[in-house]
């Protein structure tokens, strides 16, 4: 029997996330490294804090911000039964679903784990694409919840955003006196400019490769490739030509959509938090290829 | 799903856990004498059909081995698809093991053709003394069952009677511990 058993299997996605992730492990070493040994370790202290708070609260906000509205199966009977069946079918207990009143077509997920998750599409995602197409984009966010990718990003941030609470705050109270032992808060100030510089193009990178795992995901969980590829092809085409109102979601909600809302195709593939469409729906058409048995 | 395949973004779709299905036979028993739930002669199971070449062939060769086990008892078999593009294989026959039978011979088969983890769960469809219809829903990948009773009114469920059949059921049948697991399946064609 020609069983595809490769199907779904990456590993070079596999080695450069691991990749990415050691090097972010690495340079917030050093961030580490230097504000202890500059004794401004109150400092690290309370903005971590801070940022942990955001962390808890920041499920409702940010389905607040994108105007999405928990809705109940009576409101929604069929994407509620669509995700049911891929809860099933992903061995995953079933999120919250939300429906955004805008006729930009997007979808994404948010919670820190899989029990406390929310996926959210909009009304115009819904009418744009077909059964097929929408289950896939579905099976993607799922896909988010089940890799825990808000958990990860969030993690794999905290140190780049407290980086740049550092910098922010090196030029509020810059200077001081510089008698003590140890690097003085300039050095701090600099290293951690430079960190927050390198950690960000390596989270961008982190993000596109989640994303590529969360598209293959999506295929594993319907065993339709194709279906999520058009649909990509079919929200890319209308992106383009809806006029973007009524986005104003911050930077760091855009990893987990679909598809990101501020996407140029000019931008430089370094700065942007999705790989570009072409690439992904390449992957997607290899996969297809692995399940059909001729890869 | 480890720590390693959380953050390496691994994704396996889960294999069917080990088979509990047979738990049924033995649990109608006491259905019928205790409970007074009447199989309705009715099971079914639900996959996603896949568009490659050699999966219409091995449903195909499927449904004849079931037509084929079930030559002398009178099980019938037939396949459709719902709204949501899944696909369900009925059976219908009397005899309520054989039905259990039926079923597994279907999951068999998915499973050998290297399916497996294509399937999504099985339905036994009952009925109560008072006649409403009520469904136990066995979940491959949990191996693990759960009831679901339609109430009237669109996509609404009776919940305390379902929590109610937990609690009669006992330990007759390993029964879905996780509440936001039992999930419903709405349209059902049995």
């Amino acid at each position: 029997m020609p069983r595809p058993t490769s199907f779904g299997k990456d590993t070079g996605l596999q080695v450069r996330m691991t990749m990415t992730m050691f090097l972010l492990g690495l340079v917030y070493a050093a961030l580490i490294g230097i504000v202890v040994a500059s004794g401004y370790m109150a400092l690290l202290i309370v903005v971590g804090g801070l940022l942990a708070l955001q962390f808890f609260a920041s499920d409702k906000l940010a389905l607040h911000a994108m105007g999405a509205r928990e809705v109940s199966p009576q409101e929604a009977p069929q994407l509620h039964a669509m995700i049911e069946r891929l809860c099933v079918q992903a061995d995953l207990p079933k999120p919250r679903v939300a429906i955004a009143d805008t006729p930009m077509p997007n979808a994404f997920a948010i919670g820190r784990s899989p029990k406390s998750a929310t996926v959210c599409a909009t009304t115009g995602i819904m009418e744009l694409l077909s059964p097929a197409e929408l289950e896939g984009v579905m099976a993607h966010e799922l896909t988010h919840v089940q890799n825990r990718d808000v958990m990860v990003m969030t993690i794999a941030g905290f140190f780049a955003a407290i980086a740049s609470y550092i910098v922010q705050f090196g030029f509020f109270f810059g200077g001081g006196s510089d008698d003590e032992d140890g690097p003085g808060f300039f050095a701090v100030v600099l290293v951690s400019m430079a960190v927050y510089v390198v950690s960000f193009l390596l989270l961008q990178a982190l993000s596109r490769y989640r994303e590529f795992a969360a598209d293959r995901g999506a295929a594993i969980i319907t065993g339709r490739p194709s279906a999520l590829a058009s649909a990509l092809m079919r929200i890319s085409g209308t992106m383009e030509r809806i006029p973007q109102r009524d986005l104003r979601a911050s930077q760091e909600l855009a990893a987990f959509y679909i598809f990101p809302p501020h996407a140029k195709q000019s931008l430089m593939g370094l700065f942007s938090t999705h790989p570009p469409i072409e690439k992904r729906i390449a992957a997607l058409s290899r996969l297809e290829a692995q399940l059909q048995g001729a890869a | 799903m480890g720590l390693f395949d959380i953050l390496t973004g691994k994704r396996r779709l889960a294999r069917p856990a080990p088979d509990r299905l047979f738990a049924m036979t033995t649990a109608n028993v006491a259905f019928e004498t205790e409970l007074g739930l009447r199989s309705r002669g009715l099971a079914g199971i639900v996959f996603q059909p896949l568009a490659t070449s050699d999966f219409e062939q091995i449903v195909r060769d499927m449904v004849e081995v079931v037509q084929g086990i079930s030559a002398d008892a009178e099980t019938q078999v037939e396949s459709r698809d719902d709204e949501y593009g899944y696909r369900w294989i009925v059976l219908r026959d009397p005899d309520f093991d054989d039905l259990v039978v039926g079923i597994n011979a279907v999951s068999g088969a998915l499973e050998a053709g290297g399916y497996g983890e294509r399937i999504l769960c099985a339905v036994f469809a009952f009925e109560d003394r008072a006649g409403r219809p009520l469904y136990w829903i066995y979940n491959y990948k949990r191996g693990a069952f759960y009831p679901f009773v339609p109430a009237p009114g669109a996509q609404q469920r009776d919940n305390e009677a379902e929590l109610r059949l937990k609690a009669q059921v006992g330990a007759e049948l390993p029964i879905e511990a996780e509440l936001e697991r039992w999930f419903p399946l709405w349209g059902i064609p049995i």
